[in-house]
């Protein structure tokens, strides 16, 4: 008999048995107060502090069980990873583990050194891989998922129909299962999956548009006339050009130099991204509202003309064969990372932007109502009034998210695996591989690695908490 | 005229000079929300329309929307055969089988004369095609037929409702004890305990998984499912949503009902524990996502034992078995996926709404 059905069966006599006799001595239940005297045996022991105690005993027996679950399954195996991380071999029983000092803390730190985990021992190479691969996904997914999360509680915060219904769906994916969302994901992304079979349908019609004659001419009109019109729209209202213009002005522009490729001229690539840079430096040039906002529209529409001439465009839209890209396993190419971001911030963003949203709806109307009388423009608006005034909500956000990401598992686990190669290994994988699923299950290395891990949540926890000292309210 | 006209049509509200137009912002906002239809509801309702296609469809990766299943017919001596349509030069069109295999000129004959065994080629021959909605694919694992029996759906739903219901219950008295305690006694070491919760709060779970696993392990409770119950029932968020709640209760019905001689435990039960439903459903609801998803912790305490998986664990274990049984993987997700869709439909306002105001505090 384990000591849990021991502990069990004594506390249940004493409860149910003790209890009854207890109660029923004291007080008199008529048999429809069945339900009463039920419930007043599951208080018991908060019943017999009171009587033995007074009231002042009450609260200490109210907070027992708590206290007892918090202590025994959260702060002693606090301690007790630190016992276990100096230990080794592979015995479960605690007093038959020997002691080995900091043998595991060695054995993770045998490297040449630990920023190249190749130069490692075995369990320093899986630690390290999985440290760096972690802190590289914390560090790309906590500016995007709040990013994503903030567009979207402005968006749906905004007046607009069906609020509740847009609401609801984006926090929809919040309630699915990891399992589920990786299944559903593993299909959609499979080498024959739906996205495949979409980019490749879309890339073989434009390659056979691309192949008819005038095409090249007919698309230049077209974003010629697109280009102008958006132009105009953005330099028109009345002092300071349109964002929300300049914003579509900037994304053609973007990738009107990713069609142009002007950077292949000094045999670069990337075009693309500088495409991107130089509309993102005009959209904050507009919503700045610097004065020569106008002058950087102007020289950005010169600059489109000139691009748009250069393309060719039957050759930009002709893509050739499409081969389908296996995108959660092809190594070296960044997809499956970048797939494992996405999923995330598909499965997570709908709870940060509650929590947003809630920020953004406790912003007193009032101030915009003032704003708007002093004719400010939305942008400024944002910068001024929702920016500042979201801070504390958005550092929360920014603290859940990190510890909630710096903790990926579930969904890396079941969509890539750690791989291709170990890409995407993760260092809760990593403990988890080293203390439950390798032939020799080491605990005293998977405890040593949560150690260290432990070490680095408190950095930056201490950081944060460093940085937002002023907005917390504790 | 033109700028008159799209004036009035972009219009919202109001007359013409107070008007808010329907402008650029609108525009990109729309477009955001349709970016996110597409993101959001596509994938899932992909999976289950690709859930209810026959095997074939499903292992051929058709791309159609519908359940679009060749048709199967019976024959005579033969057995069931996929019929085909034969298109003749003459543009007559015969229902056939395959009565060899295929190549370049293909041996078929007709449905309704099996014995007429012609030569035609093969770009002659195209499916007949039906729409059919394959609920075998839901059927099998959930009956056990076709040497589906490893898909044991009842006792993995039973193990996911036990743990869900065991753990929200111990989870909703023992966090609103607590919380009780802590919002209306004044006793020495009442920051003490504050202050160890709180620091609760920041002990994630994954950093005690190795020790947590010898703790549960020495208790007797390793493999069942009260190893998975019992460690997460006392929750930080839990007291601190709850013990916010309770704060807002006045003291004086609490002293009314102490002057009518009720004992503290009768207090909290009558009347602190019916004030406080509001928080105690979003407490409830945020246990009941956090148990039924729960994967990393059940995984390490259940996975030896079959007859104690979850839903999870179980659908983890056949998508492993079956990779490429693809059809019946994603009829297990949908199946999977429905309670909480459910669950989420019908308290969807109150969900959103409950856990943007008292969610976080």
């Amino acid at each position: 008999m384990s000591l849990a059905a021991i502990l069990m069966t004594v506390l249940g006599v004493l409860w149910i048995g003790g209890g009854s006799a207890w109660l029923l001595t004291r007080r008199r239940y008529k048999l429809v107060q069945v339900p009463s005297f039920l419930m007043d045996l599951v208080g018991f022991p908060v019943e017999y502090a009171q009587s033995i105690w007074g009231r002042g005993g009450v609260p200490y027996a109210l907070l027992l069980p708590n206290m007892l679950i918090f202590g025994l399954f959260t702060f002693v195996p606090m301690i007790l990873n630190f016992y276990v991380s100096f230990t080794g071999g592979t015995s479960i029983l605690l007093f038959n583990r020997p002691w080995v000092g900091f043998q595991q803390y060695a054995d993770i730190f045998s490297c040449e050194t630990i920023f190249e985990p190749r130069t490692c021992s075995n369990a320093g190479f899986s630690f390290w891989k999985g440290m760096f691969n972690t802190l590289w996904f914390v560090a790309i997914q906590v500016p995007v998922l709040c990013i994503v999360a903030l567009v979207t509680a402005l968006v749906v915060n905004k007046n607009i129909r069906g609020r509740g219904f847009w609401r609801a769906m984006f926090f929809y994916p919040v309630m699915l299962s990891p399992v589920v969302i990786a299944n559903i994901w593993n299909w959609v992304l499979h080498r024959k999956g739906v996205l495949n079979e979409m980019i490749g349908g879309t890339r073989d019609q434009l390659s056979a548009m691309a192949r008819m004659t005038g095409f090249d001419i007919v698309m230049t009109v077209l974003l010629a006339v697109v280009l102008m019109v958006v132009s105009e729209r953005a330099l028109r209202s009345s002092d300071t050009p349109s964002l929300a213009w300049t914003a579509i002005f900037g994304a053609l522009l973007a990738l009107l130099f990713g069609w142009a490729n002007p950077l292949s001229l000094i045999g670069l690539g990337g075009s693309i991204w500088l495409g991107g840079a130089l509309a993102l430096g005009l959209v904050l040039i507009v919503s700045s509202e610097s004065r020569h906002a106008r002058i950087a529209i102007i020289v950005a529409g010169i600059l489109s003309a000139v691009l748009l001439i250069s393309i060719q465009f039957d050759s930009v839209f002709d893509f050739g064969r499409y081969r389908p890209i296996n995108w959660l396993v092809q190594p070296n190419t960044g997809w499956p990372f970048f797939w494992l971001v996405f999923v995330f911030t598909w499965s997570h963003m709908g709870f940060y932007m509650l929590i947003l949203l809630a920020g953004l709806q406790a912003i007193p109307s009032d101030l915009y109502e003032a704003a708007r009388m002093d004719a400010t423009r939305p942008a400024r608006a944002f910068w001024r009034i929702t920016l500042p005034l979201i801070m504390p909500t958005l550092t929360v956000v920014l603290v859940l998210a990190l510890i909630r990401s710096f903790q990926i598992f579930d969904e890396v686990y079941l969509l890539t695996g750690g791989g291709p190669g170990r890409e995407t290994f993760m260092i809760v994988q990593n403990i988890y591989e080293v203390a439950f699923t390798n032939q020799s299950k080491d605990y005293g290395e998977g405890a040593a690695g949560s150690v260290l891990m432990a070490v680095v949540i408190a950095i930056f926890t201490f950081f944060q908490l460093w940085i937002t000292r002023r907005q917390s309210e504790l | 005229m033109l700028n008159r006209l799209g004036t009035f049509l972009t219009r919202t509200a109001g007359n013409k000079d107070t008007a808010e137009r329907f402008g650029m912002a609108d525009v990109l906002a729309y477009g955001y929300l349709l970016l996110g239809v597409l993101i959001v509801l596509v994938p899932v309702l992909w999976t289950f329309f690709s859930s209810i296609k026959p095997e074939r469809a499903v292992d051929s990766f058709d791309t159609r929307l519908l359940p679009i299943a060749q048709v199967q017919t019976e024959i005579e001596g033969i057995g069931a055969k996929p019929e085909w349509i034969h298109e003749a030069e003459d543009g007559g069109e015969r229902k056939v089988f395959k009565a060899g295999p295929t190549r370049k000129e293909t041996d078929v004959a007709p449905i309704d004369d099996p014995g007429d065994v012609f030569k035609v080629p093969r770009t002659q021959l195209r499916p007949s095609e039906e729409i059919r909605v394959a609920t075998e694919n839901y059927l099998d694992p959930l009956l056990k037929r076709h040497g589906q029996e490893n898909f044991t759906f009842g006792i993995y739903l039973f193990n996911s409702i036990f743990v869900t219901v065991m753990a929200t219950l111990i989870t909703l008295i023992i966090n609103a004890m607590a919380a009780f305690a802590l919002s209306k006694y004044r006793f020495r070491g009442r920051l003490t305990f504050t202050i160890l919760i709180v620091a609760t709060l920041l002990i994630p779970s994954s950093i005690i998984l190795v020790s947590l696993f010898f703790v549960v392990w020495s208790f007797g409770i390793f493999g069942s499912l009260w190893g998975v119950i019992i460690p997460a029932a006392a929750t930080p968020t839990g007291v601190f949503l709850l013990r916010q709640y309770m704060l807002t209760i006045p003291d004086e019905l609490l002293e009314a009902a102490r002057m009518d001689a009720a004992s503290e435990w009768r207090i909290f039960w009558r009347i602190v524990m019916p004030l406080s439903l509001p928080a105690l459903s979003v407490l409830a609801i945020l246990s009941v996502i956090w148990r039924w998803n729960d994967f990393l912790w059940p995984l390490i305490v259940l996975i030896s034992d079959p007859e104690k998986h979850t839903i999870q664990l179980g659908l983890t274990q056949y998508a492993g078995e079956f990779d490429t049984d693809f059809h019946y993987i994603l009829a297990m997700t949908v199946v999977s996926l429905i309670p909480i869709t459910l669950v989420f439909v019908w308290l969807q306002r109150f969900i959103t709404t409950g856990i943007a105001t008292t969610g976080l505090k």
